[in-house]
């Protein structure tokens, strides 16, 4: 019934953005504003990285080396890492090598720092999915509870709860997780990892669980505030009274208007994320791209601590941008700028 | 509807509730302070002496046992109290002035491409997650307290920055400032007595919770053997010493990481508390 469908959908708070002509190509047009933003960050990442092993106070090579090297090590590390020609040629020829995918050669291993990335990103892409499933499916159902409730002690609650597990230091559960599941009952692995789904699910519940204590409290904030705005429009209570059924209100009516704000923050979030998988993957030994950094920095291998650096920063830049864009589409009040 | 009750009931009680959490937070803290004061003044121990026989679990000698080198964890806990919480003092304070600094006068300037650059230049920063340029630029200045401080002196400001110039455009276009600029004060003046508090009060208020980040980053950082080396008494890098131990010896890593959320929870009391006072409700 094409023409009740219509009908339905004019009464529905969709009927705001009707995707039709003009406004798709405003949509186009800021995406496409917000892309070459996107596109100038990612630019200053990559210098940024660029710049980390030439800001080094003092020399590099001798850092890694030792004061006591043989000159000739010395010499061959400063050749391999390029660092015997002048800056505009350097930045030239890493620019190069981006272009065509290489992120030049690890020191300590002689391998090419994009095969180890590339080995490693997996495990930490699928660190962040699992928390980020688990994070929605906990912090949707305690944002609904907690505004619809009438009990007034709840959102204190809420509101101190959350504070208290902000302030405990993801390491810290981690290492409780580790001694309660891992040690005590057993039934968490405590080391080693195993790729290919589900096999790696027994591997990445309690990693993911742990950075949730971080993340739940601060998506479930903000979803909880727009709902509670969203609960003041008048298209709810129409929605009320024109008794929608439950699971169809609760999504279109509340859900659905009122989380374009929580998109924007997981989107950010997940860049904050991905800078404490980096403490995570060390406590829980997962080959993942923050345990490459750690050790990279630690050995002192500058080009793979280079490529993580890009890696992380473009990934962080590219999430931003998917963020934006989806939130725009589930709420076009946001703006894209 | 349920909305409009929620928001009645809670904005009453809303300053009452902030400072209770005002209060409990500073006592939690003041104890912490009294303590890591006293403590190892009136300990019996060092906290880098070897006093013990290793890995004793908590009893009435050593409340929290010995690590795994015989040194009595309670002393060391408290004497890491003014380490750590001072590294986070200057790793917040720093970035706050520099960063206000840059934001105040970002706003004020008139070379665009100056603008240009600075800007996007925090946008590049930002974009990278706080943990991950502190590790790669550890990489450079080695591990160690003191590189952690600078490395958020050089990372940090541009959140602060960020924070001050959107502030300070606001504060660019009050009628204040019109006035001061009309009765002919020089631009310093302005920029110190009409912007700097106007703009200090946001960035300020940014830094009470970024205390709380910047302790957990500099103790994980540690934990990560990246920041404090042995046999400094850090929280991170005792419970970093601890962690091969951790089967047997649950005290050495369990005690220096209950001091740490003990500091990040007080704070988090304030802050929580200061932020509901001034809008009055959760």
């Amino acid at each position: 019934m094409p023409g009740g469908r219509r009908m339905e959908a004019a009464t529905t708070p969709d009927e705001a953005s009707p995707r039709s002509g003009a406004p798709i190509r405003l949509f186009l047009h800021q995406a496409w504003r917000r892309l070459l933003r996107a596109a100038g960050v990612a630019t200053w990442v990559m210098v940024i990285a660029f710049c980390l092993i030439r800001l080094a106070p003092g020399d590099p090579v001798l850092a890694r080396l030792g004061p006591e090297a043989d000159p000739v090590a010395i010499d061959k590390l400063r050749r391999d890492l390029r660092l015997d020609v002048d800056p505009f040629t350097q930045f030239a020829e890493y620019g190069w090598g981006l272009l065509h995918g290489s992120l030049g050669t690890s020191i300590e291993t002689q391998r090419a720092v994009i095969d180890i990335i590339l080995e490693s990103l997996p495990v930490t892409l699928w660190i962040i999915a699992v928390t980020i499933l688990l994070a929605i499916a906990m912090s949707v159902p305690i944002a609904l509870y907690v505004a619809q409730t009438r009990r007034s002690a709840v959102p204190y609650l809420f509101r101190a709860s959350t504070s208290v597990l902000l302030a405990i230091p993801a390491f810290f559960t981690a290492l409780i997780g580790l001694i309660v599941f891992g040690l005590h009952y057993e039934i968490a692995p405590i080391i080693g990892y195993q790729p290919g789904f589900p096999a790696n699910l027994r591997f990445l519940w309690l990693p993911a669980l742990v950075i949730c204590t971080h993340l739940v409290p601060v998506l479930s904030r903000v979803l909880h505030s727009s709902i509670v705005e969203t609960m003041g429009e008048e298209f709810v209570e129409t929605g009320i009274i024109r008794g929608i059924g439950r699971p169809r209100f609760y999504w279109l009516y509340l859900l659905k208007p009122s989380l374009a704000p929580t998109v924007v923050l997981l989107s950010y979030m997940v860049g904050v994320m991905i800078g404490s998988t980096v403490i995570i993957e060390t406590i829980f030994s997962l080959p993942g791209i923050g345990r490459s950094l750690v050790g990279a920095v630690i050995s002192r291998d500058y080009p793979l601590v280079q490529g993580c650096v890009l890696v992380f920063g473009l990934f962080v830049v590219g999430v931003g941008v998917v963020g934006d864009i989806l939130a725009n589409w589930l709420d076009p009040r946001v703006g894209l700028s | 509807m349920t909305a409009v009750a929620l928001e009645a009931t809670t904005a009453s009680d809303g300053n009452t509730a902030g400072r209770v959490g005002i209060r409990v937070g500073a006592a939690m803290l003041g104890a912490m302070l009294l303590a890591g004061l006293l403590v190892p003044l009136l300990s019996e121990y060092h906290p880098n002496e070897l006093i013990a026989v290793p890995l004793q679990p908590p009893s009435l000698q050593f409340l929290f046992g010995t690590d795994q080198l015989g040194r009595d964890v309670f002393t060391r806990v408290f004497s890491a109290v003014y380490r750590d919480l001072g590294v986070a003092f200057l790793g917040v304070s720093i970035p706050l002035v520099t960063g206000t600094a840059v934001g105040v006068l970002l706003s004020v300037s008139t070379s665009r491409v100056l603008v240009a650059f600075v800007t996007s230049l925090i946008d590049a920063i930002n974009a990278l997650p706080l943990l991950v340029l502190a590790i790669a630029l550890i990489a450079l200045f080695g591990p160690g307290l003191q590189s952690i401080i600078i490395v958020l002196a050089m990372t940090n400001w541009a959140r602060y920055a960020r924070i001050a110039r959107t502030r300070a455009m606001l504060v660019k276009q009050q009628a204040y400032i019109e006035a001061a600029r009309l009765q002919g004060y020089p631009a310093w003046r302005i920029l110190l007595r009409h912007f700097l508090p106007n703009v200090s009060s946001e960035t300020i208020a940014y830094g009470l919770s970024d205390f709380i980040l910047v302790i957990m980053l500099i103790s994980g950082l540690s934990y990560l053997t990246l920041g404090a080396a042995p046999p400094t008494a850090e929280w991170g890098a005792m419970m970093s010493e601890g962690r091969p131990f951790v089967q047997d010896a649950w005290w050495m890593t369990i005690f220096p990481g209950l001091a740490l959320c003990w500091a990040g929870i007080s704070l988090s009391f304030i802050t929580e508390g200061l932020s509901r006072r001034e809008r009055g409700g959760p």
